[in-house]
């Protein structure tokens, strides 16, 4: 699985089905200040991630 | 501990049977692409019927940075009163002049304004302080927040009065709220937590309005990606000083493990006021000595400012 952090930093992982939620808290990531897209398509935390997929991590909370 | 949503390999919407983009924990809904913006729509025309936030006549001024919660707020008020033809709405532009942050935004809304048909006003800081932030801030950036936060309202203000308009519209989500309280309490300033800025103060101040109150920020964002306008802009360089920084992150971690917090504390700082309603001294206002705007001394904030600054 392809993952793009929200510094456009790429990171590859071979673990298999997992959901977004996993790979979230794996990361250290808070899941309410990101949004997550799948092969481009915006997917809830609930959704599962095969080895396959492009996930693409973007972060919503900015100060200012 | 959170109530997880299930795991499925594409779960569906709540409304429908199409893929769910997101999911609601306080409704405990999945919501597809297009329940999800009506969704987020109906639930901010609810927040200004029920707040009695906008009335015929009224002539809307949305502070509009060009980020993601000033953008849905303009999107979503141009659509909801589109046909209404006795609100208007008008955008306004603070540009601090904040190098590498705010050109990218400015931009972005000179986009939307000018997409959406809405009149737009640009202010640079420099026109009301004399410098641009960067500058003014040279050698204070601790305090970036609170001199940026005084003029930018100052500013805000005198284009809205300028342009005639009769509120003020801020993209405040719920996050932003339930920061605020939160920054409040840990400052103790009881005056400013039950402060209610929608009811104005007889032509001193406009009435300021926040129809996003009850979204939470995912869910702006979630709104807007789904409609191809969710823009990576650059984070402000000040943020690193702000407690609001702070706050959010100990915040969305709590709203993480304990659902509702944020709401929670909301409630609190409304039922707060409510105690206090009727025991709250009925403060003097005061014309400054030296501009003339309404304030609570003899000087206003941005005068002290001025004088800090050197100006």
């Amino acid at each position: 699985m392809r993952i793009v952090l929200p510094d456009q930093t790429l990171r590859k992982v071979a673990h298999g089905p997992c959901s977004v939620n996993e790979v979230l808290l794996s990361l250290g990531i808070n899941p309410l200040e990101v949004i997550v897209s799948r092969n481009g398509i915006l997917v809830p935390e609930g959704t599962l991630v095969s080895a396959d997929d492009e996930i693409r991590i973007i972060r919503i909370a900015h100060g200012g | 501990m959170v109530p997880e949503p299930a795991v499925t390999a594409a779960p569906s919407c709540a409304c429908c049977t199409e893929p769910a983009v997101a999911y609601q924990p306080a409704s405990r809904r999945h919501l597809c692409r297009t329940h999800l913006i009506s969704d987020v729509e109906e639930r901010v025309a609810k927040t200004i019927r029920e707040t009695g936030q906008v009335h015929a006549g009224d002539r809307i001024a949305v502070a509009l940075s060009g980020g993601k919660d000033s953008t849905a707020l303009l999107l979503i008020l141009s659509r909801l009163f589109n046909e209404q033809q006795d609100v208007s709405l008008i955008a306004i532009t603070v540009d601090e002049g904040i190098a590498g942050y705010r050109t990218e935004t400015v931009r972005a809304a000179q986009d939307l304004t000018r997409e959406l048909g809405v009149e737009h006003h640009i202010i640079p800081f420099s026109a009301l302080a004399g410098a641009d932030l960067d500058t003014l801030l040279v050698g204070r950036e601790k305090q970036a927040c609170t001199v940026c936060g005084i003029l930018r309202r100052k500013a805000l203000m005198d284009a809205a009065r300028a342009a005639c308009a009769t509120k003020i519209a801020t993209g405040h989500n719920l996050d932003d709220e339930a920061e605020s309280v939160f920054m409040n309490v840990l400052r103790g300033d009881l005056p400013r937590l039950i402060r209610d800025t929608g009811a104005g103060s007889g032509d001193c101040f406009l009435p300021r309005i926040k129809p996003l109150a009850d979204i939470s920020e995912k869910e702006i964002a979630s709104y807007l990606f789904v409609q191809g306008r969710f823009a990576i802009l650059p984070e402000c360089p000040y943020t690193r000083y702000a407690l609001r920084a702070e706050v959010r992150s100990i915040l969305s971690s709590l709203e993480y493990r304990y659902p509702g917090t944020m709401r929670h504390l909301i409630e609190s700082k409304e039922k707060i006021a409510k105690y206090c309603a009727g025991a709250r001294a009925p403060g003097t206002l005061n014309r400054c000595r030296e501009c003339g705007d309404p304030c609570s001394g003899e000087i206003c904030q941005v005068c002290r400012l001025r004088h800090s600054l050197g100006h």
